[in-house]
């Protein structure tokens, strides 16, 4: 997309298309996220007793490295914006190290809730965590193939500061999986 | 550079709202006045990340008021439905 591309939809970064699926998936999580505090409301021991049961540090870790990988993000458009091809394609490797990260921490938290038993039926409150959760987590891989696939692009010389829609694009997503976890982490892990 | 250290301060101020979240957990905080101060730590960060990282700052006003209205109209939900305890 081209500047004036980007002034006819009102200056947004990336492809305005992004927007559309931003504000779709946000819609969808914030559909969810109501839906499991009026759950909530109808069984509160039980889903106090069963939040105790959370990595409270694991949820916060996994909130600090998805906003430093957001910082990261917002450092490659920065550097492409200078022309820097290689620094755009460093910070951007460095943001997926971190979506790594992320996956790694799920996928214990996922593990020790499956070896224990749970399930999705096990109870309201595992419901949602396990389905909010996953659902996040493959909306980080999906940012993480979007990511690498810039990533080569950059590295390449693809971009420039003149044409980096597709960096806009990708960083626009990788804040919206941050923006989703700001408040899933609260209210999943912490408010009682 | 002057551009990148504002960025890095933001970084900063959201991580330290994200351990202020984490300590009031630790600690066992509850009540109104506790989920409320969560809550809104949720809609501060989720501004500086929309506003500054996203760069909605540098848009057309009416996509900041969606993206604060989502975070007003799901927060308040959210408050409503623990309030009904």
């Amino acid at each position: 997309m081209t500047t004036d591309a980007r002034n006819q939809y009102e200056g947004l970064p990336g492809d305005f298309a992004i927007w559309i699926f931003i504000l779709a998936e946000m819609l969808a999580f914030g559909v969810l996220f109501v839906a499991y505090a009026f759950a909530r409301a109808h069984d509160v021991a039980l889903f106090n007793a069963s939040q105790e049961t959370l990595n409270r540090t694991f949820g916060a870790i996994n909130t600090m490295v998805l906003i430093t990988s957001s910082y990261f993000v917002v450092r490659a458009v920065n550097a492409i914006k200078c022309d820097l091809s290689r620094d755009c394609a460093w910070w951007l490797g460095m943001a997926w190290l971190l979506g790594a990260v992320f996956i790694s921490i799920k996928c214990v938290e996922f593990y020790d809730k499956f070896s224990a038993g749970i399930t999705l039926s096990t109870n309201s409150f595992y419901m949602f965590y396990l389905a909010l959760t996953f659902f996040h987590f493959m909306h980080v891989l999906m940012g993480m193939i979007i990511l690498a696939v810039v990533i080569v692009k950059a590295r390449r010389g693809g971009y420039s500061s003149r044409d980096h829609t597709g960096v806009e694009t990708a960083a626009s997503f990788w804040h919206m999986v941050d923006l989703l976890w700001i408040i899933l982490f609260p209210l999943i892990y912490v408010i009682r | 550079m002057t551009r990148n250290r504002f960025f890095t301060f933001i970084w900063i101020v959201l991580v330290a709202l994200t351990l202020v979240t984490y300590a009031m957990g630790e600690a066992g905080i509850i009540g109104s006045g506790a989920m409320l101060t969560v809550l809104l730590i949720a809609l501060v960060k989720g501004q500086m990340v929309a506003n500054y990282f996203m760069g909605l700052w540098h848009v057309a006003p009416g996509w900041r008021l969606l993206i604060l209205g989502y975070f007003l109209i799901v927060g308040g939900l959210i408050a409503l439905a623990y309030g009904l305890n």
